[in-house]
């Protein structure tokens, strides 16, 4: 673009907004490590006399924290495995497959996508509970791959579309099966899509409240954004406690973010462009 | 993972049963669409049970008088519609939605494009500021709403406190407390987690745009003003209405800040349709009317996607 010689002074008028944007982070964290006498005293300019690291152990056992991110990390585990299960090939039979019906079903699979989630959470929780499902991991897991599915199997169907046919009729003349072709052409190198679903999905998963709060009643079973909620309600007037374990609910997800930026970035970015 | 094993052993089946021919010439037989299903079944059978029953069973609901998850219900026609036209908080719910919805693209939207007409000039810096600036969109809404309703605290809060330590005590505010202000204060939080992807979006949107158009508009003696309203916006008007319905939609669905932060108090004026929906499903366990409301949301989402799928498809021609 123009005008690249102006990097420092867009980059010094950007600082202001920075600090604001990042003050409840910067906030949380300072507070997160005063006792509850400094918190008392409403500075939020003042530092801690002492750190308190105190909080953070008192919060992950009162908070049962460690359950908490056990239970996130199944759930996400399982929602990104079985996204790839369930999107990868329906996408390839949608792209790569002449079959009759093909664009009639490809739309009702992707209808889904224009509803929102609380349009259908009555029944929704009616099957679930119908099935067992409910206070479960794996309900909560199958309800958040339903919901995700229309958007994945659009983003691997527009992916797989562009590889070209020639691959796939090479390979069938080869005498290699529909699945096959999937697993050991299409998928390797699709790892763009791939990346991006698994991102996308992953962030929603880790992040998701409306269902856990739905279908995850007992504490044992909850997922970290549920289970924040419910300690910052329990413990409402001990203020160190609720900054320290909204800093731990928030944590791991950053550091991995930070970790990864760049492909994490461009997973999302492609996917939310592609889907 | 049997599953996957079952998927593999027919789909060899099929191929060891196919003519070797070049694929696209066989019309559609019978092996092509058995493999198809097979491969298509995992999705169909997870989303046909969780998404496309439960969607059918919310229209047909909302013409019954079923009042809890356990008891039968009868048909009573279009009563559940009299009562939502009727009833002053469904009104009040959609027009706050609506309301909501305005904020999110305002403001989510509006700091997204702006930080990113910003941040895209920049060369050694650029990912140091998208970064830093995405990080607000890791975290859960649902943590969002514990963060804000702990910064609009009155008494210890990050907003009050800090305004009276500068010297601006007098304009401490009950922020979630006033009714007149506790819509935009809660959708301040949702929106502080949201510009983040928009940003991410419009970055790459203008990454996109042809820097040859740039050194044309500079031949023509354009300046920087001109450049942003003849070379930038036109080239950003596809990213800008994608980023607007992906707003308006996220919008909508606003759920998790407002039933953290106020649960749609005080006295609903910060009730939206989704809350109400959830408080009508789950504690007045009136289910004829919360399923009218699920389809007015439904509506209200389809008609966005249509407008903006149809305005996309213009744009492209």
């Amino acid at each position: 673009m123009s005008m690249r010689n102006r990097e420092w002074p867009v980059a010094l008028a950007l600082v202001p907004v920075l600090v604001l944007v990042l003050a409840p982070f910067a906030w949380l964290l300072v507070s997160s490590l005063k006792s509850e006498a400094e918190i008392g005293r409403a500075d939020p300019f003042e530092w801690p006399a002492e750190l308190m690291w105190q909080n953070y152990l008192d919060a992950w056992q009162i908070g049962g924290f460690g359950e908490l991110v056990g239970n996130s990390f199944f759930n996400v585990a399982g929602v990104v495995i079985l996204m790839l299960v369930t999107c990868a090939p329906a996408g390839y039979a949608l792209s790569k497959i002449r079959f009759p019906g093909r664009e009639w079903m490809f739309y009702a699979l992707i209808f889904g996508m224009t509803i929102p989630i609380q349009a259908i959470v009555i029944p929704l929780y009616q099957v679930l509970s119908g099935l067992g499902l409910v206070n479960s991991l794996a309900g909560i897991v199958l309800a958040q791959v339903s919901n995700g599915i229309p958007f994945g199997i659009f983003l691997m169907r527009s992916f797989f579309t562009n590889v070209p046919d020639e691959l796939v009729e090479a390979a069938r003349i080869d005498g290699a099966s529909h699945f096959q072709i999937l697993t050991k052409i299409f998928l390797p190198i699709s790892t763009p899509a791939v990346m991006a679903l698994v991102i996308i999905s992953a962030l929603s998963t880790w992040n998701d409240f409306f269902l856990p709060l739905i279908v995850l009643i007992s504490p044992d079973v909850q997922t970290i954004p549920l289970g924040l909620v419910r300690f910052a309600g329990t413990y409402a007037s001990e203020y160190r406690l609720v900054f320290s374990g909204t800093v731990i609910s928030f944590l791991p997800i950053i550091l991995l973010y930070i970790l990864t930026q760049r492909r994490f970035t461009e997973g999302l970015t492609q996917g939310a462009i592609k889907g | 993972m049997a599953g996957v094993q079952a998927l593999d052993d027919t789909a060899s089946g099929a191929a060891a049963t196919a003519p070797p021919r070049k694929w696209e010439l066989i019309p559609a037989g019978h092996g092509n669409t058995g493999t198809a299903f097979w491969l298509m079944a995992p999705a169909i059978a997870v989303y046909g049970i969780f998404t496309l029953f439960p969607i059918a069973v919310t229209f047909w609901l909302s013409f019954t008088d079923s009042a809890g998850f356990n008891t039968p219900a009868s048909f009573v026609g279009v009563e559940n519609y009299r009562k939502a036209v009727q009833d002053p908080i469904v009104w009040q719910a959609l027009w706050q939605t609506i309301i909501w919805l305005i904020y999110h693209v305002v403001l989510a939207g509006g700091l997204g494009l702006g930080l990113a007409l910003a941040i895209a000039r920049l060369k050694r810096s650029q990912v140091f500021f998208r970064t830093a600036f995405f990080l607000p969109h890791l975290v859960s809404l649902a943590v969002v709403g514990v963060i804000w309703a702990n910064i609009y605290d009155p008494f210890f809060g990050l907003l009050n406190t800090g305004l009276t330590e500068i010297g601006l005590g007098n304009w401490t505010q009950g922020w979630l407390s006033d009714p007149a202000l506790v819509l935009f204060s809660v959708n301040v939080a949702s929106s502080w987690q949201g510009f983040g992807l928009y940003m991410l979006l419009f970055i790459a949107g203008l990454q996109d745009i042809d820097p040859a158009l740039y050194d044309a508009a500079e031949v023509d003696g354009a300046n920087s003003w001109q450049k942003l309203i003849h070379v930038t916006l036109p080239g950003l008007r596809e990213v800008m209405t994608f980023v607007m319905s992906l707003a308006m939609i996220n919008g909508l669905k606003g759920f998790a800040t407002v039933f953290v932060m106020t649960n749609g108090g005080p006295f609903y004026q910060s009730e939206l349709i989704t809350t109400y929906i959830y408080r009508l499903a789950f504690q007045a366990q009136d289910h004829g009317l919360a399923a009218v409301l699920c389809i007015l949301l439904s509506l209200f989402a389809i008609t966005i996607t249509i407008v903006f799928n149809r305005w996309r498809a213009r744009m492209a021609r």
